[in-house]
């Protein structure tokens, strides 16, 4: 998505939820209707999520937040948790919601179960894990997995799967056998080479290397 | 003893519902069986006119889940076999005129009747669908191999599943073993290994099969009709016979030669 002009309003993911980063120069006006078209696009990933709203570049009046804050929660049921403004000025919108310390909610993630699928995954089905998944059995064309972390599958792997998909770059994903229609991770995506490819006789693995998601053979 | 719910489903439109249902239940009742078949597609009933039985429509099924008349005054007979009957769709109305509670209660009170219970299935996973289903203990799924009706057996069978319906079972139709040979179709295996549920049949593609629904005749009244012969081996394995799948015999003029020879 890179092009001259910058975006009104960036969208980063990090382990636990969304920042919010308005650039600098852009209009009020823009920013929204950014972000409109970006929660309709995407709308059951942003969906009942929480975000922060990091106003260290560009200022916006109260009214302005204000009003940002109900579309986000008209549009996808989207909680503003938190406004950055400065940087170390940080305003907390929900007030019973206790924040635990950054380093605290990586361990409680570590510990987080993976989820285990023990049926093919067919056309329409999605399946998403706070942690690591791993599926028995195939994933069918039309379904989709996503998972915080890794995703294991003991299959064929011909649908969509989505590893890291808070952010996430170290995440991979493991198929017996590798067909997908295509694979994310974190914010990459990849699309299979067109035409029959050789079947490998392992397993195959997809991580990120140079930037690009790339299949290989351990 | 009660007989069986069968449901004939596929998800995508145009793969060949009625035409299944109406060759199984056709072959299945030339086997003394008590066959009912019922058109669950309201609002786009044919299984009327494959049968050929569209001019003697009194009451439909939703007269019949209404109780606007008894079960029996909705009931077709087939011209040829008096074991055979099927309760046309209402074309008038439309898919939500009834639940899925009162299709089981009427699936459930037909199976106390017949041996076999056919129910087709409108095409898509709305409520049509959910109506279809919730009757049937057995689901048939019929796909094409062609990758768009493919895809939408497997949603099928996934929504099937979802449903606790556990007995579900594949037919291929309109398989062209030509295309198959020259690598321009999906074979069985491609479909089997992406669907993985148990192979009921394969129906070779076929003319007869549209000449048949035009006259309203079933093709499995036709003798020497290859896809007949493909339904009523279906027929067969559904009530419980051991047949084999079919090979692929047309090999070329050699090898036809040759078996001509031998026989």
């Amino acid at each position: 998505m890179k092009s001259d002009t910058p975006l009104p309003i960036q969208i980063k993911a990090t382990r636990d939820r969304f920042i919010l980063a308005p650039d600098a120069k852009a209009s009020f006006a823009e920013i929204i209707r950014y972000l409109e078209k970006r929660l309709q696009e995407s709308k059951d990933f942003f969906y009942h999520s929480e975000m922060c709203l990091d106003l260290s570049n560009r200022p916006l009046a109260t009214d302005q937040i204000q009003q940002l804050q109900k579309m986000l929660a008209e549009r996808a049921g989207v909680k503003l948790i938190e406004i950055k403004i400065g940087e170390d000025l940080v305003y907390s919108l929900d007030r019973g919601h206790e924040r635990p310390r950054a380093a605290a909610v990586v361990s409680q993630k570590q510990d987080c179960a993976p989820m285990i699928v023990r049926s093919t995954c067919r056309s329409g089905t999605l399946v998403e894990s706070p942690a690591d998944c791993v599926v028995l059995g195939d994933v069918n064309p039309g379904a989709e997995v996503v998972a915080v972390k890794d995703i294991i599958i003991f299959g064929s792997l011909r649908g969509v799967a989505h590893a890291g998909a808070t952010g996430d770059r170290l995440a991979r994903i493991w198929a017996l056998n590798m067909e997908p229609s295509q694979l994310r991770i974190a914010d990459l995506v990849a699309l299979p080479p067109r035409g029959g490819k050789p079947i490998p006789k392992r397993f195959e693995v997809a991580e990120i290397r140079d930037n690009m998601i790339q299949v290989i053979t351990l | 003893m009660a007989g069986k719910t069968i449901v004939v489903t596929s998800g995508k439109g145009g793969v060949g519902k009625t035409t299944t249902v109406a060759n199984i239940g056709t072959m299945l009742a030339k086997k003394k069986y008590n066959v009912c078949m019922i058109d669950a597609d309201i609002g786009l009933r044919n299984l009327d006119v494959v049968m050929g039985l569209e001019n003697r429509i009194v009451y439909n099924l939703i007269d019949v889940i209404e109780g606007n008349c008894r079960k029996a005054q909705a009931m077709i007979r087939d011209r040829k076999l008096t074991n055979l009957c099927m309760i046309p769709a209402a074309q008038t109305r439309e898919k939500n005129a009834i639940n899925p509670e009162q299709m089981k209660n009427l699936c459930q009170e037909l199976a106390e009747e017949f041996d076999f219970v056919f129910i087709d299935c409108p095409a898509g996973i709305e409520q049509g669908f959910k109506n279809a289903v919730a009757g049937a203990q057995t689901a048939i799924v019929v796909t094409t191999p062609e990758v768009s009706a493919i895809r939408d057996a497997d949603r099928v069978i996934g929504l099937l599943e979802a449903g606790l319906l556990r007995d579900i079972h594949l037919i291929i139709n309109r398989l062209n073993q030509r295309m198959v040979k020259k690598g321009d179709m999906m074979s069985t295996a491609d479909i089997l290994s992406l669907l993985a549920v148990p192979l009921l049949g394969v129906v070779p593609e076929s003319e007869e099969v549209v000449i048949s629904t035009n006259r309203g005749v079933p093709l499995v009244h036709q003798k020497g009709s290859k896809a007949g012969r493909a339904f009523s081996n279906i027929a067969s394995r559904l009530n419980g016979e051991d047949v084999p799948i079919e090979e692929d015999k047309s090999d070329g003029f050699f090898a036809k030669v040759k078996r001509f020879m031998q026989s």
